[in-house]
C-alpha cells in the first residue's frame, strides 16, 4: 500500500517526482483558469441566464410579474418572425455548403504544392479578413450592383447584364462567403497538416487515384476540421449583421438586423430578446459540435 | 527593438489604452458637439460654423465628434442623463440633429435647457413655423430640410417630371424598375416617402397626425389603405420590390444610372452633386399637391455640460444671418429663422423653392407602428425569385 498520506508525501517530497514543484500546489493549476472562467460567467453566461428569464418571467396584466411563454409563442406562431428565422437558417447553410467547396480545394492545393504561386494564392485568400464588412458591402454594390463593373464589362463585350444579387437573398449569401473563406481556409490547412506525406505516398504506391486518395486518406483525418470550420462559419454567419443589413432584402430579414430592429426601432427589448435566445438555441447545438470535436481531438 | 523591451512596451501601451479614458475630462473652453447628422451636415460645422465662430470667440475651441445615428446620440444623452445630480462629468455640451424627448424622462428631470428661457439674442428671428412644429422649448430648430424626388435629366425631361402624387404614381407604373425609396427606418428620404403616402390615403392632411394621437385603431383604420398603395406600386420598383438600407444607397444607384428617380434629402443631394457622386444632370423636384414631408433640425443642449454658456453662445451663432445664409447657400438646406433674417439676394436667388409648410410628420408611436406596419405589410410582399 502506498496510497498513504505518508507515502504521498514521500513521493511528492522527492525530487524527481515533483520537478517543477506544483504537486503540492494543485490550486495553481485552478488560478490559471480562474481568470477565464469567471470572464466567461460575467460576460456569458450571466447574460444568457438574465436573458432567458427576461423572456418568461413577464409583468403579467395585474402588474406583478409572472412565469409566461408568451414572448415564444409568438415568435413561433408569428409567420414574419418564422420567415425571418427561416432565410437566416437558409442562408446559413448555403454559406457553409458553398465555403467547404471553396475553401477545400484551396487548402488542398495549399497544402500540396510549393513555390511562389501558393503563397500568392494563400496571400489572396486571406485578404478578406482584412477588409471590414462595411467597406466589403459598398464595394460589392459597385461590383455587382445594378450596372456595376461586372454589368459594364458584360456589356463591353455585349452580353446582357446579370440580374444583380444586390437585395436579394443571394447578396448576403455572396458577401458572408467571401468574409468567412479566410478562417475557414486556415482551419482546413492546419487539419490538412496533420495528414502525412508518406500515407499518400504509400497510397499512391499501391495505385490508388486521387479521388481514391481524397476520399479515403485526406478526408478522413481532417474531419474534425471540416466539422470546426462549419461550426465556426455557422457560427459567425448565423449572428452577422452588416452584411445582410446592407446587401439582403427588405424582408425577409436575417436574424441580426431583424433582432436590432426591434429592439432600437421598435422599442421592444422583450422580443428582441426572445430573438436572441431563440438563435442562441440554434447556434448551441453548432457550439456543442465544436467542443465535442476538441474534446475527442484531445483523448486522441 | 528587443522581444522583451517590445512585450513591455506593448503591454504599457495596453494599460495606458485601458486607463485613459477614465481619466479624460472634458476641458475647459472645448464645446463637446455630437451629431446623428449625415456627412455633409459634419462637414458643414467643420467648415464653415466652427472656423467663424472660433474666430469670433478667441479662446473657445469647437470639438465636432460624429455620433453616427440617434442611437449613438441616445447613449450619451443617457450618459449625461446619468451624470446629472452628480458632480460627473457628461463630456457632452451640444447634441445636433437630435430631440429633447430623449431619452425618456430627460426633460423632467432637467437634462436639457430651456433655449427659449435661456436669453439667446437670436431667438425671436426663428420661423415660428418651425417653432410651432416642434413645440419643445428644450430643441432650438436651427436648419430645415426637406425630402424632394431627385432624377436623371438624360432619361426623363424637367417637363414631364411628376408634379402631383398621382402623376407621379402613374410615372412609376409606366416605367417599372426605374425607381426605389429606402426602407423608412433606414433613413429619411424612403420614410418620408412613406410618410407622403400616408398623408395621400389619408386626404392630404396633415393635421390629422398628432404626436399624441395614435391608438391601434387609428393606425390599423389611417395606415392600411397606405399600405396597400405602397403595396401597389411595388412589382413596379427597382426588381420588382427591392428596397435600399439608407439615403446614401439611394443616390449611389441613381448615381450609377441603375434607376430614374428616387426620393432624397435636398440638403443631402446637393452636397452629392456638389461632390461629383451626382452628375450635374441631376434634377430636383417637389410635388406641388403636397410636398414630401421634412422638417427641422435641432441643437439641444444639456444643462450639466462643463461648457454649457458657450455652447449657448454658440446657438446663438448659428442663429445669426451669416450662418443661415450659409446653411442656405452651402448646405442646400433651408434656414431655421425666418426667410427675412437672410441676405436679400439669396432670398430672391431661392424664392422658388421657400416653402409655404414643410408637412411634418410627427415621431413617438405613429414612427413605431410606420416601422413594424411597413415591414410586415409592404416588405415581404415581393416574390424572392421574381
Amino acid at each position: 500500500m502506498t496510497d498513504t498520506p505518508a507515502g504521498n508525501i514521500a513521493v511528492a517530497m522527492s525530487p524527481a517526482g515533483d520537478i517543477v514543484g506544483t504537486r503540492n500546489r494543485w490550486y495553481l493549476g485552478l488560478l490559471l483558469v480562474a481568470a477565464p472562467v469567471l470572464l466567461v460567467c460575467w460576460l456569458v453566461i450571466y447574460p444568457i441566464v438574465s436573458a432567458v428569464v427576461q423572456t418568461v418571467w413577464l409583468p403579467t396584466g395585474s402588474g406583478e410579474y409572472g412565469f409566461s411563454l408568451e414572448t415564444y409563442r409568438f415568435f413561433f406562431s408569428d409567420s414574419y418572425s418564422l420567415n425571418n428565422l427561416k432565410v437566416t437558417l437558409w442562408t446559413t447553410f448555403v454559406c457553409a455548403v458553398l465555403l467547404l467547396v471553396i475553401c477545400l480545394p484551396i487548402a488542398l492545393y495549399l497544402r500540396f504544392s510549393s513555390g511562389r504561386l501558393p503563397a500568392y494564392v494563400q496571400a489572396l485568400a486571406i485578404f478578406p479578413m482584412f477588409v471590414p464588412s462595411i467597406i466589403l458591402s459598398y464595394a460589392f454594390i459597385r461590383v455587382l450592383g445594378p450596372n456595376g463593373m461586372v454589368d459594364i464589362l458584360l456589356n463591353a463585350v455585349g452580353l446582357p447584364k446579370i440580374r444583380t444579387p444586390y437585395l436579394t437573398p443571394w447578396g448576403p449569401v455572396i458577401g458572408l462567403v467571401w468574409d468567412h473563406i479566410p478562417l475557414t481556409v486556415l482551419i482546413l490547412l492546419s487539419g490538412l497538416g496533420n495528414v502525412s506525406n508518406q500515407a499518400i505516398e504509400a497510397a499512391r504506391d499501391v495505385g490508388a487515384a486521387r479521388l481514391r486518395v481524397l476520399w479515403d486518406i485526406i478526408l478522413p483525418r481532417i474531419s474534425n476540421s471540416i466539422l470546426v470550420a462549419a461550426s465556426f462559419a455557422v457560427l459567425g454567419i448565423f449572428s452577422a449583421f452588416t452584411i445582410p443589413y446592407v446587401l439582403g432584402p427588405a424582408a425577409p430579414e436575417m436574424m441580426g438586423p431583424f433582432m436590432q430592429r426591434t429592439f432600437r426601432e421598435l422599442y421592444d427589448p422583450t422580443n428582441a430578446i426572445t430573438q436572441a435566445v431563440v438563435s442562441f438555441g440554434f447556434c448551441i447545438v453548432f457550439g456543442l459540435f465544436y467542443v465535442r470535436s476538441v474534446a475527442r481531438n484531445r483523448k486522441a | 527593438m528587443k522581444r522583451r523591451d517590445f512585450i513591455i512596451s506593448a503591454g504599457a501601451l495596453a494599460a495606458g489604452a485601458a486607463l485613459a479614458p477614465r481619466v479624460a475630462q472634458a476641458a475647459p473652453g472645448v464645446i463637446d458637439w455630437y451629431t446623428s447628422s449625415d456627412q455633409n451636415v459634419l462637414d458643414f460645422w467643420t467648415n464653415t460654423v466652427k472656423p467663424k465662430f472660433e474666430a469670433a470667440n478667441p479662446g473657445v475651441s469647437v470639438n465636432l465628434v460624429d455620433g453616427g445615428d440617434n442611437a449613438g446620440l441616445q447613449a450619451i444623452a443617457e450618459r449625461a442623463l446619468a451624470a446629472l445630480g452628480t458632480n460627473a462629468d457628461p463630456q457632452a455640451d451640444m447634441f445636433e440633429g437630435f430631440d429633447a424627448r430623449q431619452p425618456v424622462g430627460a426633460v423632467d428631470k432637467g437634462l436639457w435647457v430651456d433655449i427659449k428661457a435661456a436669453g439667446l439674442s437670436n431667438y425671436g428671428k426663428i420661423n415660428p413655423l418651425a417653432l410651432e412644429l416642434d413645440g419643445m422649448p428644450q430643441n432650438l430648430p436651427y436648419r430645415g430640410s426637406q425630402v424632394l424626388l431627385a432624377y436623371d435629366t438624360t432619361k426623363l425631361a424637367p417637363d414631364a417630371v411628376p408634379k402631383t402624387w398621382a402623376d407621379l404614381v402613374a410615372w412609376i407604373k409606366a416605367n417599372p424598375g426605374q425607381f426605389i425609396y429606402n426602407r423608412p427606418n433606414k433613413g429619411g428620404s424612403g420614410g418620408n416617402f412613406v410618410r407622403r403616402a400616408i398623408y395621400e390615403a389619408n386626404g392630404r392632411d396633415p393635421a390629422v397626425f398628432k404626436v399624441d394621437n395614435y391608438t391601434a385603431e387609428a393606425g390599423g383604420k389611417m395606415l392600411d389603405p397606405a399600405w396597400e398603395m405602397l403595396k401597389d406600386i411595388a412589382p413596379s420598383l427597382m426588381d420588382g420590390g427591392a428596397y435600399t438600407s439608407g439615403n446614401t444607397q439611394s443616390i449611389q444607384l441613381l448615381g450609377q444610372g441603375a434607376v430614374t428617380m428616387i426620393p432624397a434629402w435636398s440638403d443631402q443631394t446637393i452636397a452629392a452633386i456638389n461632390q461629383g457622386a451626382l452628375p450635374e444632370t441631376t434634377g430636383l423636384v417637389q410635388l406641388q399637391d403636397l410636398g414630401f414631408p421634412g422638417g427641422f433640425a435641432r441643437l439641444t443642449i444639456p444643462t450639466n455640460g462643463v461648457n454649457k454658456d458657450a455652447a449657448l453662445k454658440l446657438a446663438d451663432f448659428v442663429l445669426t444671418e451669416e450662418i443661415q445664409s450659409a446653411v442656405l447657400a452651402e448646405l442646400g438646406g433651408f434656414p431655421g429663422v425666418s426667410w427675412d433674417y437672410v441676405s436679400a439676394e439669396l432670398r430672391e436667388k431661392y424664392k422658388d423653392v421657400i416653402p409655404a409648410s414643410i408637412p411634418v410628420f410627427p415621431g413617438g408611436d405613429w414612427e413605431k407602428a410606420i416601422n413594424e406596419g411597413w415591414y410586415r405589410a409592404v416588405a415581404p410582399n415581393v416574390d424572392p425569385n421574381s
